[in-house]
This record gives C-alpha cells, structure tokens and sequence, in this order.
C-alpha cells in the first residue's frame, strides 16, 4: 500500500481527494478512500494538506524490499 | 455510453496544463487585457512534475565570477546540450527573463536565500551536471505551486481543474479551439480560444520501470503526451522527440534527488566500492547527467552493480541538509529511506537507473512542440512551453520561459479580431469517439495495453535502438493500433486512463520514427545507436523536425544549429 488514510482520525475536509495529482484518493461518504493504490505516485501532496495527520505512507515489498 | 450536452467557453487565452510552466503562462497572459483561462488535468494547487515540491533552480547570478555570467553560461548550454538547445531561443525565453523570474518566485513569498539557516540573505549555491561552477540555486520550494496558484486566482484567470484536453480545432489552418472532458463529472467541454499555450509536461509511463509498477516513476505520471498527440494531430512540428531520458534513482523508488546528492557531495561508487564516474568524464560526479546515467549502466553491465550512492564522508550538518532538502523535493523519499533502513550516519544508499521516458536530453532544452522566439509553433495560434516544448524545461526555463510564452500568447491573441468557428460535426465526432470506451462490454483493460506498449518500446528503443530494432517496433505498435481503437472502461478514471494510454502510444511511434533518421549517437544513452555509435556533428548537430504529413504518416526534417566554437 502507498499513501494510507486512517478511516478513524479523517473528518472528511477531502483535501487529499481535491489536490491529488493522480486521481487515486476519492471521497466516500464522509471518508477518503484511496481507491487506486497500485496508481499512487507517493508525492505526499495528500500528507502535506491533511491536517489530521490522517496520511501515512507505507511502501510495498516490491519497492522497499528490493 | 454517454453523450453529455457541448459545453461551450470562450477565452482569449487558454492555457493546457496548470504546471509549472503553464501557471507561469497564465500570471503573465493575465498582466494583459486578455481573458485566460487554465485548464488542468488534475488541480492547479499540486499537479505537474513539482506537485510534491521542488528544492533546485538553475541560475548564473553575475556575481563577478569568470562562471557567474551570462556568456559563462551559454557557453555551458553550447557544451553540454549541442545539438538540441537553440542558443537564440534560450536567450530569449530564459537568460531575457531570469532577473524578473527569480523576483517572482520571492514575491509570492517562497524564499531562494539559504534553507539550512533562517532568515539567511544568501543563496546556497551547488553544482552538478556539468556545469561550471554552483549554478544550482538549494532551496525549500515545498509551497512554490499553491503559491503560484493563489498568484494565478489573484490574478483573475479562470481554471477548469479536473478536465483531460482531447483534440485540437483548426480553421483554415489556424486555431479554433479544442474539446475536453471532465474526469469526475464526464461533462464535455469545448473551449473557443484565439491562442492556446501547451504546457503538459513529458510522456511518462511509456516505459519499463524498475519495480514493474508503470507508476513508480521519477516525473509525473500523469504526464502522458496528451497534447504532444493532440498537437501532432493537429500539424504541428515537434522536435528533439527522439531522446530517451533517464536519471540514477534510489533502488526501489524512482525519485528526483540526483542534484541533492551530488550537488552535497556525494559519490557514486559500485560493489567493488570503487568511485567510477571519473572513468566516463573528467567531472567525475558533477559530469553531465547523460554521461552518468551511461557510466552506470556500464558498470552494471560489466558485472560490477549494484551500485552506490555513497554519502559516508558527509559532514554531520551536511548529512543532516541532503536528507531533509531530498524530502523538499519528493515528500516521501526520507520516510522510504528511513523503510530501508539507511541511516544518516555511514550512508551508502543502493541507486540504479531509473526508468525511460520521452523528454529532454538536458536540463537546458526541452522535447516536444518547437518553439521559435516566440513560444509559437508552426501553427498560427499555437503556443507552447515547459517540458512540453522543445527548447524549454526544468524549473528555471518553465518559470522564466513561461512568463515569455504567455506574454507572447496574449499578445498574439490581441491582434485576432474574433474567434475562428470551429466544425460542430467534427466536435461531436469527437465526443462521440471520446466517451466510446465507456459503452463497450469487451476490450482491453487500459493496463493491458499499456504493458504491451512497454515491452514493445522497453525492447526496441529503451534505450538502445538500431535501425532494425525501430523498424520492428513500429510494426509492432502499428499492429496494435486495433486494440488501442477497443480499449474499455467502466467509470471516468478509466476513461482518463485510455485517452492517456492511447496517447502514449501515439506518442511512442514518434519518438521511434524521429530516432530512426537521427544515424548518430547524441546524449549517450538517451539516442544510443547501436548502429552509429558515433556523435557526428558534421550532419546531425540540429534538431530533428517531425509533423504529421498530408497522408498522415510521419515526415521529418533536419534543421542544424550553430554554435560558437
């Protein structure tokens, strides 16, 4: 998983799914989503604007790993 | 599938790409009485290859330094990118507009004094890629594009955020306008415009990358040649499209960092843990970036990869600097350092090359629609700037050679009296077309064709390539021309996703068609002919010219540049 959304601490502002650059967060409901993983670019503009401290970033054995 | 209402806008100055460049383009069109309109494929806060944030811009500061002067610095651009930057072309859109560039940037209040200390008055100058001395400006552009986006708000443009441009419009050979949808919304717009600047970046994902993921990349993946097709489309020349750029990536996650690094320091070493970049230039780590993306793979080559990027004989303070001015430049790459493992002290950071993409063969030139002094191609009303031109790219030439293509634009846009018409039958052709991949049951999955035009370019021309290995390639991605045409999607990402794979197609034939009339090598390994080895400047020292002919097949041209000796 790249850029992950805490469903517990995200109050929904929808930041992360507005700035995007990629259109892989989109809001559901009242939550962010990150719908397309596998597309993420890992730039943190979602972590920069959250102001929840909702995004983490965690990064697959296919890129740590190797 | 569906079939929204035309929503029409009209705009003096429309700009396609909200990127650096592209909001350059817009502060500026906006100082004159035009109306503009930006339109951006994603949102014009964080979108473009600085989405994340930016940490280096090139500048001499004629300072009193032999190094430091205008002349000093050209003669630097005639060394290192011979045979693609036109020296007129940059003096006009970067060295005319460099003072009034670096004001800007201050002026919307992000500082390019010092980052290691607050408040500091002066520059932290660095130096690599052969240049002659610290052309690199270090500093904290973590909040350079939503500041540039605010300016553009201020300045009174209108944006459409979230619309992918689909085709341009001529009349009588001039332009008209050109169509686009919305990725959320599907609605379906077409702008009139009398000037239109292109400034959507590179072709990404066109390419294998390193981990298998098409969107672990160093540059923007969501810069896909939309408008490098479009524009060919449409008649106009691009040129320089034959160069296949890479850089030295962390292993594992391509990232911008190549001028943190060697800008700090740092050496580049392989597992004998020998320092080798002095066996390929006499710059050794501060050589041309071509030449240490080609020592690279040789070392690789011949056995003696991995390779490193060794940081151990860093002082603690400038250890402390490269690594938080790395997390400037990409948010994430700290946070993946500190996932390897690697810590500060004793860093020896595994490296590799970074995917292929189609761009620039330098930091002092760009790829894509030529430009002449202007910022105008060859079709009237077409302007264009950025990485998306052929002598733009890079932050320095996209900020200062975007101000110059947008007051160019507008000041074309105000000798057109009125709007050209555009064809209605062709704009719902296209809408039609457009929204097609949406209403089909079978088809590729965009991913699917994606992958197989990467393995096609990957092994024909990525980067090696001879005139075998191209021909091969485009028959090959000829031969998939009917699955690009059958391509499926079940929602508006999707959509996106196969205009953006499509393009990347197109755009893949034209960078191997231009590749195959270059019979030299140039930029080693970005044009590497396995054929002809050799640069031979008596012939090819200029620039490939490549259009779409009257029969629709790809025509070239050879247009030589001049240097001084």
């Amino acid at each position: 998983m790249p850029a992950v959304i805490s469903q517990t601490k995200c109050t929904g502002c929808g930041l992360c799914d507005l700035f995007c650059p990629i259109d892989v967060i989109h809001m559901e409901g009242d939550v962010a989503i990150m719908r397309y993983p596998d597309e993420c670019w890992h730039c943190g503009a979602c972590r920069l604007h959250c102001s929840k401290g909702a995004v983490t970033f965690e990064f697959p054995a296919s890129m740590a790993g190797i | 599938m569906i079939t929204p209402e035309i929503i029409e806008i009209k705009t003096d100055v429309a700009v396609i790409g909200g990127g650096t460049a592209g909001l350059n383009c817009a502060m500026a069109a906006a100082e004159s009485d035009c109306d503009v309109l930006v339109v951006e494929k994603a949102n014009i806060v964080r979108s473009g290859a600085i989405a994340g944030g930016i940490d280096h811009f090139m500048a001499y500061m004629e300072n009193g330094e032999d190094w430091d002067s205008r002349e000093a610095y050209l003669g630097y651009v005639a060394r290192v990118a011979k045979g693609a930057s036109n020296l007129k072309i940059h003096e006009k859109v970067y060295c005319d507009e460099l003072p009034a560039a670096i004001e800007r940037i201050e002026s919307l209040g992000i500082s390019l004094r010092d980052p290691r200390y607050p408040n500091s008055q002066d520059f932290f100058r660095t130096q690599s890629m052969g240049q002659p001395g610290p052309y690199w400006i270090n500093f904290d552009g973590k909040k350079l594009k939503p500041r540039m986006a605010r300016e553009v708000n201020r300045r009174g443009c209108r944006v459409l955020n979230r619309v992918q441009v689909t085709n341009i419009f001529l009349h009588d050979g001039e332009l008209a306008g050109f169509t686009g949808f919305d990725i959320r919304t599907g609605d379906f717009y077409l702008i009139h415009a009398k000037t239109i600047i292109i400034s959507t970046g590179n072709t990404n994902r066109m390419f294998r990358t390193q981990n298998g993921n098409p969107f672990n990349l160093w540059y923007c993946p969501a810069n896909t040649g939309d408008l490098h097709r479009a524009a060919y489309d449409a008649g106009v020349e691009l040129a320089n499209m034959e160069y296949v750029r890479m850089t030295i990536v962390t292993k594992g996650f391509s990232t911008p960092g190549f001028n943190a690094f060697f800008g700090m320091g740092c050496k580049l070493v392989n597992s004998l843990g020998e320092s080798f970049t002095k066996n390929y230039h006499p710059m050794g780590d501060k050589a041309p970036r071509n030449v240490m993306v080609w020592g690279a793979l040789q070392e690789i080559k011949e056995g003696r990869g991995p390779i490193y990027m060794d940081a151990r004989h860093l002082s603690t303070e400038d250890l402390d600097h490269l690594f938080k001015t790395l997390g400037t430049d990409k948010d994430t790459l700290p946070d993946y350092l500190a996932a390897k493992g690697y810590l500060k002290d004793g860093a020896m950071i595994e490296m590799t090359v970074s995917e292929p993409m189609q761009a620039r063969p330098s930091e002092l030139c760009g790829a894509g629609i030529k430009i002449d002094e202007n910022c105008a191609s060859n079709v009237p009303g077409i302007y264009a700037a950025g990485d998306a031109a052929d002598q733009m790219g890079c932050l320095h030439m996209c900020t200062a050679g975007g101000f110059a293509a947008g007051k160019a634009a507008a000041a074309y846009a105000g000798t057109v009296t009125k709007h050209h018409p555009v064809d209605m039958t062709a704009v719902r052709d296209e809408r039609e077309r457009v929204f097609k991949p949406l209403g089909r049951n079978s088809g590729l999955h965009y991913s699917e064709f994606e992958n197989v035009v990467r393995i096609i370019t990957s092994d024909h021309f990525g980067p090696i390539k001879t005139e075998l290995s191209l021909n091969a390639a485009l028959e090959k991605l000829d031969g998939i021309d009917g699955e690009r045409n059958n391509l499926r999607a079940t929602n508006l990402h999707e959509l996106m996703r196969c205009h953006e794979s499509s393009n990347i197609h197109q755009v893949a034939k034209i960078m191997a068609h231009a590749a195959l009339v270059r019979k030299e090598s140039r930029f080693a390994p970005y044009h590497y002919r396995a054929d002809y080895l050799e640069t031979d400047d008596d012939n090819y020292c200029g620039l490939i010219g490549i259009s779409k002919g009257a029969d629709g097949q790809a025509q070239t041209r050879f247009e030589p540049l001049e240097y001084p000796i």
